[in-house]
């Protein structure tokens, strides 16, 4: 759940004197939208975005006289003069779930990793956090398979499937309880490693439980 | 039933020896045995032919999967092992050397079509089953991806380099994706229970292909429960992808896991639907292949329908316009 493991370890980086020209070459050669730019030491002064980038040039309908002045103008802008300098950051220890709240509260795409010193050792992205969120629920796992199990209340479901699998000997790799909403009943949802996904389900059938089926008449 | 149109079925008796270990392992010699009894009761009884396989050859194996894997596979039965890497891939002394004529079968189906032309029906009867089967490793009953290995023949030895291959199997077959994703010239579209509630996981409907193989995949996931109504509105989807990809030479993965009785899947196909999918697999066949079509059989575990499936299938080939 660390970022530390999740972020992406020294990210390419510019210094705030460099250009606007400068960024937009290097996020044209690489796939990523956003530069942290830190200082001689390491420290994070802020961060660019493509966005940041694209709204620092001239808007098409300027008077194309102006605009090629205008544009040059901005390309030799200094970063420092457009980046966002009160940018939100996290530590290494903190949480993917740190992570997630911050992307829900406010608009950013990137979220620079720094120590304590404030120099920045990584760069956790919107899609890091899917991918971290992906391989913690184990989705796209090649070989695996979902079972959905209606939560009866009973307090020893949990260790009762367990019990199951360790029985059947079916290699399972995520057990999820979530309680009941408006919408959905409280439901239990267990990852297992086998084609053979009806044995399974049987097994949890002959021990009492309901295996929910995600539709009633397709 | 089509005028002269035969019914070839490269099947070898070694097959039902391909033994993984009773108990409930649902990928059973039976299943052959099933679908045998079921053409020798069918309409088209009188017109069956048997082909008995080669095996496929080291060269042809490794034109999918890596050296390592064929040694691993190889020491693991002779060593006795009973499974290879999970317990669902149940192997026993003989199934290298089994998995090696199954895979040969499409291979024995091919020389076949390129022969006489596209007339006849040719079906592979075989297990175990391929199109779970990665380059290096096993997966989901699978150790060989038959498919692929028909695909790759096709292209080495016919030149026909535009394969499609079609999987209809409830399980997205991943070791083929994984196979051709990545090339222009073949395309792999599978019919599948959506891989949120499915094994393997697999076949997302936003892969479409990966580099210069984008736009060669087509990922049909189906919600738990769809059937006919479901299956029919993405026939005109695979026809036009069909139209974009002009195949000349057609593969079917064909698994009867899907249907409405079968366990193995949330699906509900009726027996009738795989009649439908027959027609309309001799009509892409017809119009894009010149008839050059294969069918390997992959899934299918509840036995009685499983028989009654293929059969409705190989008369949706058979059907008279
Ligand atoms: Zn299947």
């Amino acid at each position: 759940m660390f970022i530390h493991y999740h972020m992406t370890p020294t990210p390419t980086t510019m210094h705030p004197e460099q250009t606007v020209a400068e960024a937009i070459e290097l996020l044209a050669c690489f796939p990523f939208r956003h530069i942290p730019l830190v200082d001689d030491e390491g420290v994070l002064q802020g961060i660019v975005s493509d966005r940041d980038l694209r709204s620092a040039k001239p808007s098409s309908v300027a008077q194309s006289s102006q605009r090629a002045m205008v544009e040059s103008k901005v390309m030799q802008t200094r970063l420092s003069q457009i980046m966002s300098t009160n940018c939100r950051t996290l530590s290494a220890m903190a949480t993917v779930d740190d992570a997630l709240f911050l992307f829900e509260a406010n608009a950013i795409g990137a979220l620079p990793i720094l120590d304590d010193e404030r120099r920045l050792i990584g760069i956790f992205t919107i899609g890091d956090l899917l991918k971290a969120y992906k391989t913690m629920f184990g989705v796209g796992e090649r070989g695996a398979a979902m079972i959905s199990i209606v939560d009866d209340g009973d307090p020893r479901i949990m260790s009762k499937l367990i019990g199951i699998m360790e029985e059947k000997n079916v290699h399972c790799t995520r057990l999820l309880r979530k309680s009941a909403t408006r919408r959905t009943k409280a439901m239990i949802y267990l990852r297992v490693n086998t084609y053979n996904t009806r044995a399974v389900q049987k097994a949890i059938e002959a021990a009492g439980y309901e295996i929910h089926v995600p539709y009633s008449a397709v | 039933m089509r005028h002269g149109s035969s019914l070839i079925l490269v099947t070898d008796p070694a097959y039902s020896r391909h033994d993984t270990g009773g108990g409930e392992h649902p990928e059973i010699p039976e299943r052959l045995q099933v679908i045998r009894d079921a053409f020798d009761h069918s309409p088209f009884a009188q017109s069956i032919h048997i082909l008995l396989p080669r095996p496929a050859s080291r060269a042809e194996l490794l034109s999918f999967h890596d050296e390592a894997w064929l040694f691993r596979f190889e020491e693991a039965v002779l060593s006795g092992r009973t499974y290879v890497d999970h317990p669902d891939n149940q192997v026993c002394y003989e199934s290298y050397s089994i998995a090696t004529l199954s895979a040969g079968a499409g291979l024995s189906g091919i020389d076949r079509i390129e022969q006489d032309a596209g007339q006849d029906i040719i079906f592979c009867l075989t297990r175990p089953p391929g199109h779970h089967a990665e380059a290096n490793h096993p997966l989901g009953f699978c150790f060989f991806n038959n498919c692929v290995i028909a695909a790759r023949y096709w292209q080495n030895r016919y030149g026909r380099n535009r394969v499609a291959v079609l999987d209809f199997d409830a399980h997205h077959g991943n070791g083929i994706q994984s196979a051709l994703e990545s090339e222009p010239d073949t395309c792999y579209i599978s019919i599948h229970e959506h891989p949120s509630f499915s094994y393997p996981g697999t076949g997302w409907e936003e892969e479409r292909g990966l580099g210069a193989g984008k736009g060669t995949v087509l990922n049909l996931p189906l919600p738990p429960g769809a059937g006919e109504e479901q299956v029919r509105r993405l026939l005109p989807k695979i026809r036009s992808f069909f139209e974009e990809m002009q195949p000349e030479a057609l593969i079917i993965g064909a698994g009867f896991d899907a249907h409405v009785e079968d366990e193995m899947s949330g699906l509900a196909f009726s027996t009738p639907l795989y009649t439908e999918l027959g027609r309309f697999i001799f009509e892409l066949g017809r119009d894009f292949c010149s008839n050059r079509v294969l069918s390997i059989l992959e899934g299918g575990y509840h036995l009685p329908r499983l028989g009654e499936s293929a059969a409705a299938y190989i008369a949706g080939l058979l059907k008279d316009d």
